[in-house]
């Protein structure tokens, strides 16, 4: 578990292109130990990448990012792809679950990528179902589960291997509202249990709202910062 | 309309639908061009057969009266066949056939341009001194069995033609020509070994777009679409690929027959017109090939057509039931049970129900290899292989359909080869070095005082002997061949050990000679031996092959006649050609036979059909290696979006290969151990037609695990294609394509 209130993950001066256009013109931005903060914007103006670049997810053109305080835009594509492994977690949209398996095989999925053993894995996965109201679904396949439910069954997966932050993009936009609170609600508070902190990429004004901290981005730039860490 | 105009509009705004479009029209054409140069075969098999057809002697003589006479016979020079055609007018104005510019009188020889090359080459005892005269002109490519054919039309008169000639109202007409059964045969299993790769790997093909296509579909169908318009859009979309595919097809046929020119054929290679279709099948089949993709395709639709909110729903799969596995042994029951009644029909049926019985347990084996894996799974990678296996042993399968079809008939042709192979030779009493010359009583002693005199002048000390052929009878009418030959001259020419022990009937059978009456033919009247004939032991090289009765002139009885009779003369490596120069010349167009050289003519016929054999089963494994291939980027492109979040998320691309390459190996390995064990069955079943007749043995060689490596080669080695399209993917694991 991370500190509260130090930084754990840092970006500075945050340049990214695609061809002609940029997407981050210059971005600083600090993330804390177990804190949780949305990113907003209009469409195109550089939310998604800022999440993309910060998660090594895409290499920055410019800038350099820091997890506690070790420079990682610099890695290769292996060092990166285990950092995400181990230290980060995420929620996409629409859950991007493996079609094939079955939830708690979803959800044991990173620990067995990063080299548990089945049992160990299927182990956790069960715990952060049941501790997400999944208890009974553990079999059931991403078809087979309502939107809600699977975006928990994701949840579940960005947590159960105790990553350092979570980033989620558009966690809710797939689900109506009430559904789409309740989920927010069980990824915020399973990710305060386990002191992670979360970065959430949304539209949605009133979840941003609910939030401690909102960074606004316009034209790949940090427009405004409301609220500090809780 | 609206079909088509949407078709273009996909195609112009989608990559992967370009990508699947092309991929499909290479598919129809590769199968079009196969189709059209096989469905070529017999077209080319019977314009070889035309165009040596005067050749000829046998069959009937003709309509009208007798206006030559004819004797063909087969000679050998270094190995290579020489059609030899010794011919008499017996009236002016003969016919002659095209490619024979004259017809050669007596002392005049046409030959062939291969023939005449090679009598420049070797020294005229070795092979120009076998036609009696002069060589007047060459024979046309319109006359020739093949462009580089030995052949040589000799001229006589009626008195000096051989004595195996027949007379017939001019030569035999291109009519009347012989199809080569074996190539026909070939030609129709070869349609089917490679045309179902090919469609195959259209279908793979299809499937890079099937999933989306299936969405785009139903969203017209919610939106109002009527079946016959959702049809006609696809229709429109597969039109495209198919049609284009057919023309392309058609344009490269040329080209795979100038390749297929090159590949020799019992004796020879081909002339560029020999593979020619008839119009009319030609566009047979460029409407029917097309018209099949289409076919497929509309048939594809029935769920988006009955069911369009289903379609966009992801199902749960059914389960595959196991009595798909019973397929298996009811078709090889089937198979078996055709061999025993002997009908070619039903037995290529029986093959094509196995065939298609291993595509119906195919997949359930697959489904029950994932299950195993997802219970007993450790690593991701097998989990997520495993899975995939269990959900969709169909799909998975599908790309190893291609390496099912080249495994089973390689394993099939190598379980034919080597028993095949030992079954050549056999038959022989000569030694394999012998040459020598069937004919008459009254010839062979001329042949063998004229080639005698030959070999003399050759100063070679080989010597022709003639040996009568006649006909032992015992009391209780069973009957024996015998020759009349000293046993120090049989010991020379015949497959037995010297314990020569003085004048009698030297047997290798024991055999009572009491009451034996020996006759100049079958029918003929039998002399008794006269008393105290005794029947000798003579022991065989080799139990290869039957030995007639050896009779020394000396025991012989007295007032006996033979009619025909064997000019036999050994051979040694160094003098072979010599030799056979001077019997040839001496035999005056009548066939000299050696062992040696039926052996090499059964080594040619196996080395033609291991020819075909390896050019079909590669041409099936490249086009299933292409569709394994294709199938796995389609399986990287369905779940783009699932790898896609799973590499943001840290999952190493080499985990995800890894699962890839297991999903395809599993299956193929599957596909290649029981296409291989069936196809080695179906070996044993056709060579069990044969050997009941030849009391042959099959032969297991380890070579048969040859095509099922290979196949799984190709499968897994065509699966590495995973990498860049994961890799792909990995390069903007987020973007929707």
């Amino acid at each position: 578990m991370t500190p509260q209130g130090s930084v754990v993950l840092s970006g500075r001066g945050l340049v990214k292109r695609y061809g002609e256009q940029v997407a981050l013109a210059g971005v600083d931005i600090d993330i804390r130990g177990g804190e949780a903060l949305a990113v907003v914007g209009p469409s195109g103006s550089g939310k998604t990448s800022l999440l993309h670049v910060l998660a090594g997810i895409l290499r920055p053109d410019g800038g350099e990012i820091t997890l506690h305080g070790r420079r990682i835009d610099q890695l290769s594509e292996t060092r990166r792809s285990e950092l995400r492994r181990t230290e980060f977690g995420f929620v996409f949209q629409s859950g991007m679950l493996v079609a094939e398996l079955s939830a708690e095989e979803n959800v044991a999925l990173p620990m067995l990528l990063g080299g548990a053993r089945r049992r160990e894995a299927i182990g956790a996965a069960r715990e952060w179902l049941g501790r997400l109201g999944l208890r009974g679904r553990e079999g059931a396949r991403p078809g087979e589960l309502s939107g809600g439910q699977a975006q928990r069954v994701a949840i579940a997966r960005a947590l159960t291997h105790r990553p350092k932050v979570i980033f989620a993009d558009e966690p809710t936009g797939a689900l109506d509202t009430r559904t789409g609170k309740d989920t927010m609600d069980a990824l915020l508070v399973s990710a305060s249990d386990a002191g992670t902190s979360v970065v959430i990429v949304t539209h949605d004004v009133e979840l941003a709202g609910s939030l401690p901290r909102t960074v606004t981005i316009r034209d790949g730039r940090i427009a405004e910062q409301v609220g500090v860490l809780s | 309309m609206i079909g088509a105009q949407l078709a273009v509009k996909v195609l112009v705004a989608d990559r992967r639908t370009r990508t699947a479009t092309l991929l499909t029209a290479v598919g129809v054409a590769v199968a079009t061009g196969l189709v059209l140069l096989l469905l070529s075969l017999p077209y080319a098999t019977k314009g070889r057969a035309e165009r040596a057809a005067w050749q000829e002697h046998h069959g009937s003589t003709g309509d009208g009266t007798p206006t030559l006479m004819i004797s063909s016979s087969t000679d050998f020079s270094d190995g290579r066949r020489i059609d030899r055609v010794d011919v008499a007018p017996l009236t002016g104005g003969v016919e002659l056939p095209a490619g024979v510019r004259k017809f050669p009188a007596r002392g005049e020889v046409l030959v062939s341009p291969a023939l005449f090359q090679a009598m420049n080459r070797l020294p005229a005892a070795q092979l120009a001194e076998r036609f009696p005269g002069e060589v007047v002109g060459t024979l046309g490519d319109e006359a020739l069995r093949y462009p580089d054919q030995m052949v040589a039309l000799v001229g006589h008169t009626p008195d000096s033609m051989p004595s195996t000639a027949t007379e017939r109202h001019g030569f035999v007409p291109r009519a009347d020509a012989q199809v080569d059964g074996l190539l026909a045969v070939l030609a129709g299993v070869g349609v089917v070994v490679l045309l179902v790769p090919s469609l195959v790997l259209v279908a793979s093909s299809a499937r890079l777009i099937a999933a989306r296509r299936e969405q785009r579909l139903a969203a017209l169908r919610l939106a109002g679409a009527t079946p016959g318009q959702v049809v006609a859009i696809t229709a429109a979309e597969t039109g495209i690929a198919a049609v284009a595919g057919a023309l392309i097809g058609w344009a490269i046929s040329p080209l795979l027959r100038l390749l297929a020119r090159l590949v020799p054929w019992d004796g020879g290679t081909w002339l560029a017109g020999d593979f020619r279709v008839p119009a009319g099948l030609t566009v047979f089949v460029l409407v029917a090939v097309p018209a099949l993709v289409l076919l497929a395709a509309v048939a594809g639709l029935r769920r988006v057509v009955s069911n369009p909110v289903g379609a966009v729903v992801r199902h749960t799969p059914k389960p595959l039931r196991w009595w798909r596995l019973l397929s298996l042994p009811a078709t090889a029951l089937f198979f078996f049970a055709a061999i025993g009644k002997g009908d070619l029909s039903v037995i290529l049926l029986g093959l094509a129900l196995m065939i298609a019985s291993a595509m119906l347990a195919g997949p359930y084996v697959t489904a029950v290899i994932g299950g195993f894996f997802v219970s007993r799974w450790q690593k991701p990678s097998a989990l997520l292989a495993g899975r995939r296996l269990r959900d969709d042993p169909r799909g998975a399968y599908r790309a190893s359909a291609g390496v099912v079809l080249a495994v089973f008939t390689g394993s099939m042709a190598l379980t034919l080869m080597p028993s095949f192979d030992a079954m050549t030779g056999g038959g022989g009493a000569y030694r394999d070095s012998v040459l020598s010359v069937d004919t008459s009583v009254a010839r062979s002693t001329v042949i063998a005082g004229q080639a005698n005199t030959t070999l003399a002048r050759y100063n070679l000390p080989a010597r022709a002997v003639s040996m009568p052929e006649v006909t032992l009878k015992s009391v209780n009418g069973s009957t024996y061949q015998g020759v009349v030959i000293s046993c120090a001259d049989a010991v020379k020419v015949f497959r037995v050990q010297d314990t020569c022990a003085g004048p009698g009937v030297y047997s290798a059978y024991d055999l009572e000679l009491g009451g034996f009456q020996v006759a100049g033919s079958y029918d003929g009247a039998g002399v008794p031996f006269a008393p105290g004939t005794a029947a000798k032991p003579i022991a065989r090289t080799d139990d290869d092959g039957y030995l007639p009765l050896l009779i020394d002139p000396a025991v012989l009885p007295a007032g006996f006649v033979a009619e025909t009779a064997r000019v036999a003369v050994d051979t040694t490596q160094a003098d072979r050609e010599m030799v056979r120069t001077a019997l040839v010349g001496a035999a005056g167009g009548e066939s000299v036979y050696t062992r040696e050289l039926y052996l090499g003519e059964q080594r040619n016929q196996l080395d033609d059909l291991r020819r075909v054999t390896v050019i079909g089963v590669t041409v099936a494994a490249v086009l299933a290696g292409c569709s394994a291939a294709i199938a796995t980027a389609g399986s990287v492109m369905d779940r783009r979006r699932t790898f896609g979040a799973l590499m943001a998320a840290g999952t190493p691309a080499r985990v995800l290969a890894r699962a890839l390459r297991m999903e395809a190996a599993l299956p193929a390995l599957v596909a290649t151990i029981g296409s291989g064990v069936l196809g080695m069955v179906a070996g044993l079943g056709l060579f069990s037609i044969i050997q009941e007749s030849r009391d042959a043995s099959a032969v297991i060689s380890p070579w048969l695990a040859a095509p099922v490596v290979l196949g799984f080669a190709v499968a897994v080695l065509a699966t590495s294609v995973c990498a860049p399209a994961l890799n792909r993917v990995r390069a903007e694991p987020l973007a929707d394509e």
